[in-house]
């Protein structure tokens, strides 16, 4: 199983880009997660100050509800 | 026989560091504390007059640290050849540790160990006695915690105390005559389940045909036809079957979070999944929460009646159901607590016997906040909600009365009148109510600047003047610093734990927190996000210790406004002689204040026969 298949519920990425202004810091947040290959993906907090945006990105791997990863047969997570 | 891992043991600090040894001191206490003979070298020395020093000691560890982290690969790799050398291997174990260390680096230069940033000393210490990844890991003899235990629920306040003693009676009496769909369920539910214990298939069968007919909405539909509820799935096999895999039958341990473990911090949960819930509940408990509450979606509470069977929801709040609760009680240790709500709604008595029946160790009632604050109907909540109160009372549970409607504007001290009225209602009818107050920047706060200088003062207020009114438990919530959140993760968990802290010092039962995700909307709360604010809770707790937090001159002064103003509320409800027509006149908090009376339940409440 990969890593980010037992990620329990959600992936947090903090970073400070440098850009021009808030929406470009939050544009690279949520590139940084496709590249990552995260597909559900939001922007938590973004603030720009001084030569960028300290940014907060998430990657939901598991929604309450879905089939999660971290229970599929091969490789399940048992006795945690 | 002797243990041994207990045995005392010699042991050779040594920081090969410049300056920097104050890791080493703390853990030389610790180690002497147990028992071990210790010599602490000065910083600054070589090498070589370590090694030196180590031949004449003849130890059975040698623990060097290092905090600066130029040349440390270099100087370490170095220190373990000359000990190699000297033959202090095949005698010594050779430790390292310190700010510049990592375990994988301490091993690849042929240390046996490596502490990094973080270890404590006790950890070192548990490893010189064979204990370590015992006691971090372990389980502590936790008691569950009474919240209610020594409170006589006497008023201090004798002229407040009269006029809440005469309006709760007034409630209760006119409840008295009065039933609800709502009520009959909760009947209903209690001869079902006893049916079903006792085998008798047919009359079960024929009470949930009753049960079905008091239904309404989705929840008639699911009765009826079986037609899903909309956003709702049964949970499959599988995922019942994780629970079985997540703890074979035995809770999972409390660990030891110090210094959480002497205070009873709750967190809320309802992710909507069961599944999710049992492991953000493990999470918290593992992390020093001392209890958990089940949230449940607010349609719910709009719904008459509660369907059965295990759910899983898409969105926020966990379904509540008999099934669900026992599912996720599974996962909630013995000693730690677990509170399901039935403030508001359609279906407030059968949700506190759905707590009694899964075992739950507390509920909530408030039947001003549910009227004004929540959509139910004031007169169905109001007797809906003093069934509540008697269940509990025949239950045995204590419960909460929130005063959250100061969320929506409504003032303290119109808030205040209210709680204690249904409290003091709770205690007439012999249960165990613990007052809520909400620990947060609330409207009112805001508008009137209370909050400009300083949160602690109006918050420190609302605990002094419910101290000075009545002999109760208070529980802050709910959770604490609700609107002092914002998305930033650090601002929010800061604002978490100080108002824990503050609730705690200033003498409070327990607190409810959220999480750093609290003012986050954009998806379900995470378990880093439940960690984060666990963590900085105990950061805040270490850091005022028993220390006592000083309000300012002005908390005194809101405290006697807030006073004057409940016993003005008390005074006009009681003048008015009828408590529901208070509650829709807007005596508990008016429109102006943004309270609105509920509507979901209205003409729904008939004569008791």
């Amino acid at each position: 199983m990969r890593a980010k298949e037992r990620i329990l519920d959600a992936c947090d990425i903090e970073a400070f880009f440098l850009c021009d202004d808030i929406e470009e810091g939050k544009r690279l947040g949520m590139a940084l997660m496709g590249e990552l290959g995260f597909s559900d993906v939001d922007v938590v907090f973004c603030e720009m100050a001084g030569p960028g945006a300290r940014v907060r990105v998430r990657g939901y791997v598991n929604r309450p509800g879905s089939a999660y990863t971290w229970q599929r047969e091969e490789g399940a997570v048992h006795d945690r | 026989m002797t243990d041994e891992r207990f045995a005392e043991k010699k042991v050779l600090l040594a920081p090969l560091d410049p300056v920097h040894d104050v890791g080493a001191k703390l853990i030389a206490r610790a180690l002497r504390e147990r028992g071990h003979e210790v010599t602490l070298l000065q910083p600054d020395l070589s090498p070589e007059e370590v090694v030196s020093r180590a031949r004449q000691v003849d130890p059975d560890f040698i623990m060097v640290s290092r905090t600066i982290s130029y040349g440390t690969p270099e100087l370490l790799a170095r220190f373990a050849d000359m000990c190699d050398a000297a033959g202090l291997r095949s005698s010594a174990k050779l430790v390292v540790g310190g700010m510049s260390i990592r375990k994988e680096t301490a091993q690849e230069l042929g240390f046996d160990a490596g502490f990094g940033p973080d270890t404590t000393p006790e950890e070192v210490a548990d490893y010189v006695s064979g204990t370590f990844g015992l006691s971090t890991l372990a389980s502590y003899e936790a008691v569950k915690p009474d919240l209610t235990r020594g409170y006589t629920y006497d008023f201090k306040d004798t002229e407040i105390g009269k006029l809440c003693l005469d309006i709760a009676r007034g409630l209760i009496d006119w409840s008295a005559e009065r039933t609800s769909p709502g009520i009959e369920r909760a009947r209903l539910r209690r001869e079902i389940e006893e049916a079903r214990l006792g085998g008798q298939v047919a009359l079960a069968s024929e009470l949930r045909g009753r049960y079905s007919s008091l239904t309404g909405g989705d929840v008639r539909k699911w009765y009826e036809t079986g037609e899903s509820i909309p956003h709702t799935r049964p949970l499959s096999p599988e995922e019942a079957a994780a629970f079985d895999a997540m703890d074979d039958g035995v809770p999972a341990p409390l660990l030891s979070q110090k210094p959480l473990d002497s205070v009873n911090v709750i967190m809320q949960y309802g992710t909507g999944c069961p599944v999710m819930d049992a492991y953000h509940i493990r999470l918290s408990l593992a992390w020093g929460a001392k209890g958990a509450v089940h949230f449940d979606p607010s349609w719910g509470a709009r719904t008459e009646g509660l369907a059965e069977g295990t759910f899983s929801h898409q969105h926020d709040g966990t379904v509540l159901t008999l099934e669900n609760l026992r599912l996720i009680k599974r996962t909630v240790h013995p000693a730690a607590l677990w509170q399901v709500r039935a403030h508001r709604g359609l279906n407030t008595p059968e949700t506190v016997v759905l707590a009694h029946l899964a075992g739950a160790d507390l509920t909530k009632v408030n039947i001003v906040y549910g009227s004004l604050g929540a959509g139910t109907d004031p007169t169905r909540l109001a007797v809906d909600g003093v069934e509540c109160l008697r269940l509990a009372a025949e239950f045995g549970l204590p419960y909460d009365v929130v005063t959250n409607e100061e969320l929506c504007g409504v003032p303290a001290r119109k808030a205040f009148a209210g709680m204690l009225v249904v409290a003091t209602a709770g205690a007439l009818l012999g249960g165990r109510p613990i007052l809520q107050p909400l620990f947060a920047d609330s409207p009112e706060a805001m508008v009137s600047g209370f909050t400009e200088d300083n949160l602690v003062d109006f918050n420190a207020a609302k605990v002094l003047v419910l101290n000075g009114i009545i002999d109760a438990p208070i529980w802050p919530g709910a959770p604490v610093g609700f609107m002092t959140q914002t998305q930033d993760r650090c601002q929010s968990a800061t604002m978490t734990a100080l108002h824990a802290a503050l609730g705690l010092r200033l003498g409070a039962e327990a607190v409810t927190i959220a999480s750093s995700d609290e003012a986050y909307a954009g998806g379900p709360i995470s378990a880093q996000a439940r960690v984060d604010t666990l963590k900085s809770v105990a950061a805040s707790l270490r850091f005022f210790g028993s220390s006592r937090i000083a309000p300012t001159a002005r908390a005194e002064e809101m405290a006697a406004d807030l006073r004057k103003g409940i016993l003005e509320t008390l005074t006009r409800v009681h003048e008015r002689g009828d408590f529901v027509a208070s509650l829709y006149e807007g005596l508990f908090g008016d429109r102006e204040d943004g309270a609105y009376p509920g509507r979901a339940g209205r003409d729904t409440v008939t004569a008791r026969r």
